[in-house]
């Protein structure tokens, strides 16, 4: 058992490292723009894009589900308007990052991993090397930027989506009016919300990206490690999303508490 | 998709989501772009739970918001707030924070000064002027939901304290006596409806009485008129000046009556008093007698003397009678 907990710090351990080691190389990567730049906008599509209708599919239903959760919740002397706080708080600041990096990291992750991994496995980076390509530049640094960027644009789009659902909820199952849920909306908003959630979303695309590119190019053997680097990097990504989830939370939020 | 098609699409993405977060940011906060604002400060000892973006308020209307709350010079608290365009405030305002909402929203109101809570704290705080720079307003902060809850917390702890002692000493044969004494209160009720009834046809009755006595009073009242015109009548023809010597003949007779009375009065007063020295004597008298003193009071007292008495009396009828039947036995009458 021992050996076994060693086994898998020493692997947790490794996987940062080699995250570790890859954003470091992003960065030096970064100058070389003439070999990632013809990529980013193609991945920005794929990874940003095209991530948007899942994104506003989940917060939209989390809105519509909070909304209603909200209702069940405020009883008695509670106003029903701070069923516009409660979703405006939880779609803006929790949910709408959280659910749609997870929905990401399997999404975006897994395709990141299985490509760049399969590229791997049938010695593709190695014919970049041997190209005088920088495989860190070409397949690392526009995933990772696309990454970076385009979650807070599918966030966005999520927390506008969901706020437009969990509007529609209760102006239409709670009987709640406009006026009443925009009350509510505004009683305890903060700009800070939205900045919150968007370099929450930032982050998570990186960790994502990172994590799934490492696990790529550290694939070995064939489509069986193909599949490995998928999952390893899924869970890693989800597993790095509430670590960061929650130090964004002690970084931000216990700093402006009073 | 071309290199160019997704550079477009991902730039058209990105742009409107930039926009559209944005403007909801801007419409959630309630801002407003272009709109000319006045400043205002205020100045507080203390500022609770005020936040920057809180609203003003004047007579109730949302009027502006808290742009600044700085920490100033000798304990004060300065809060600047940007009131809309156009906003007059009322003569000699003065700024009130208090807590909008139970759930910790807090929001500044401009108010005249005669319109504050006459609150001792409150007052004291707009009073408290000294050193005030140039036009700004005086402030206080009107106490904290949590200081009201706390001191409604100790009242429901006493109504808690109350009801539960209603309940200890409401129970189950003090209901039964209360319904009891509802009973009564009911019988009771019922008897005096009755005496009601009944005093009220004895009012009736009454009523009728006094009707009947009106009326007589109003047939004495007609013959009183009557009486009186033959008054009159009688004072025309002359009789009244035969009635009046008349009455002063009899009220001549009347003194001399009473003065004839007062001799009479003066007399007995002078026998009654003799009367009173008698009886005083014959008491001291008697009085002597019961006590034994003197000759009558040991005839009285004494037995033996009115045995001697007696017996002497019986002596004398003896020898009154043996001198009667032989006088010359006690007279020896000679001459020479």
């Amino acid at each position: 058992m021992i050996e076994s907990l060693g086994n898998s710090l020493r692997r947790g351990l490794g996987t940062v490292g080699a995250a570790s080691r890859l954003t470091v190389e992003a960065f030096k990567a970064l100058r070389d723009v003439s070999t990632w730049g013809p990529n980013f906008s193609a991945q920005a599509r794929q990874l940003g894009v095209d991530s948007i209708p899942i994104g506003v599919l989940i917060a939209g239903f989390t809105g519509i589900v909070l909304a209603l959760l909200a209702s069940y919740s405020f009883t008695g002397a509670v106003p029903r308007y701070l069923v516009g706080t409660l979703v405006q708080k939880t779609i803006m600041m929790e949910l709408a990052p959280v659910l749609t990096g997870l929905a990401l990291a399997g999404r975006v992750g897994a395709n990141i991993a299985a490509e760049i991994g399969t590229m791997r496995v049938t010695e593709q980076v190695d014919a970049l090397e041997t190209l005088a390509f920088d495989p860190v530049a070409y397949l690392v640094v526009p995933r990772v930027l696309a990454g970076t960027l385009m979650f807070p644009v599918v966030v966005g789009a999520a927390m506008f989506f969901g706020m437009i659902a969990g509007w529609g909820a209760s102006l239409l199952l709670l009987g709640l009016s406009t006026p009443e849920f925009l009350k509510g909306a505004r009683l305890f908003f903060d700009s800070f919300d939205v900045r919150y959630g968007l370099v929450k979303a930032a982050s998570f695309g990186f960790a994502v990206t990172i994590l799934a590119c490492a696990a790529g190019l550290r694939t070995r053997g064939g489509a069986q490690g193909v599949g490995g680097a998928a999952t390893r990097a899924v869970v890693q990504s989800a597993v790095m999303i509430l670590v960061l989830d929650a130090f964004w939370a002690m970084v931000w939020l216990l700093g402006r508490a009073r | 998709m071309s290199k160019r098609a997704n550079d477009w699409l991902v730039g058209t993405v990105v742009l409107v989501t930039m926009v559209v977060l944005i403007a909801a940011t801007m419409y959630l906060q309630q801002a407003e772009l272009g709109t000319r604002r006045t400043s205002v400060t205020a100045r507080f000892r203390d500022v609770g739970n005020m936040q920057v973006g809180n609203v003003v308020v004047i007579r109730g209307v949302q009027a502006g918001r808290i742009a600044q709350i700085s920490l100033a010079d000798e304990g004060w608290v300065a809060v600047e707030m940007k009131l809309n365009e156009g906003i007059e405030l009322p003569a000699d305002p003065v700024v009130l924070l208090q807590a909008a909402t139970l759930f910790g929203e807090w929001q500044a109101v401009i108010t005249a000064r005669g319109a504050a809570p006459g609150i001792r704290e409150v007052l004291m705080q707009l009073e408290d002027t000294a050193g005030a720079p140039p036009a700004t307003l005086p402030g206080a902060v009107l106490p904290d939901i949590a200081q009201l809850t706390s001191v409604a917390g100790g009242i429901a702890g006493n109504v808690a304290s109350i009801s539960e002692r209603v309940r200890l000493a409401f129970d189950d044969s003090a209901a039964r006596e209360m319904r009891a004494t509802i009973r009564n209160f009911n019988t009771m009720s019922t008897q005096l409806a009755r005496t009601v009834r009944e005093q009220s046809r004895n009012l009736d009755s009454v009523a009728v009485d006094v009707r009947a006595g009106a009326n007589d009073l109003s047939a004495g009242m007609t013959s009183l008129q009557r009486s009186l015109g033959r008054l009159d009548s009688a004072t025309s023809q002359g009789e009244l000046e035969t009635i009046i010597a008349e009455s002063k003949q009899t009220a001549t007779n009347l003194r001399a009556m009473s003065e004839r009375l007062a001799a009479m009065s003066l007399s007995l007063e002078r026998a009654e008093a003799s009367l009173r020295g008698v009886v005083i004597k014959a008491d001291t008298v008697l009085s002597r007698i019961e006590a034994g003193q003197g000759t009558i009071g040991l005839l009285v007292n004494d037995a033996s003397l009115y045995r001697n008495s007696d017996s002497l009396v019986i002596d004398l009828r003896a020898f009154l009678a043996d001198f009667r039947r032989n006088p010359k036995r006690y007279l020896n009458i000679s001459i020479f």
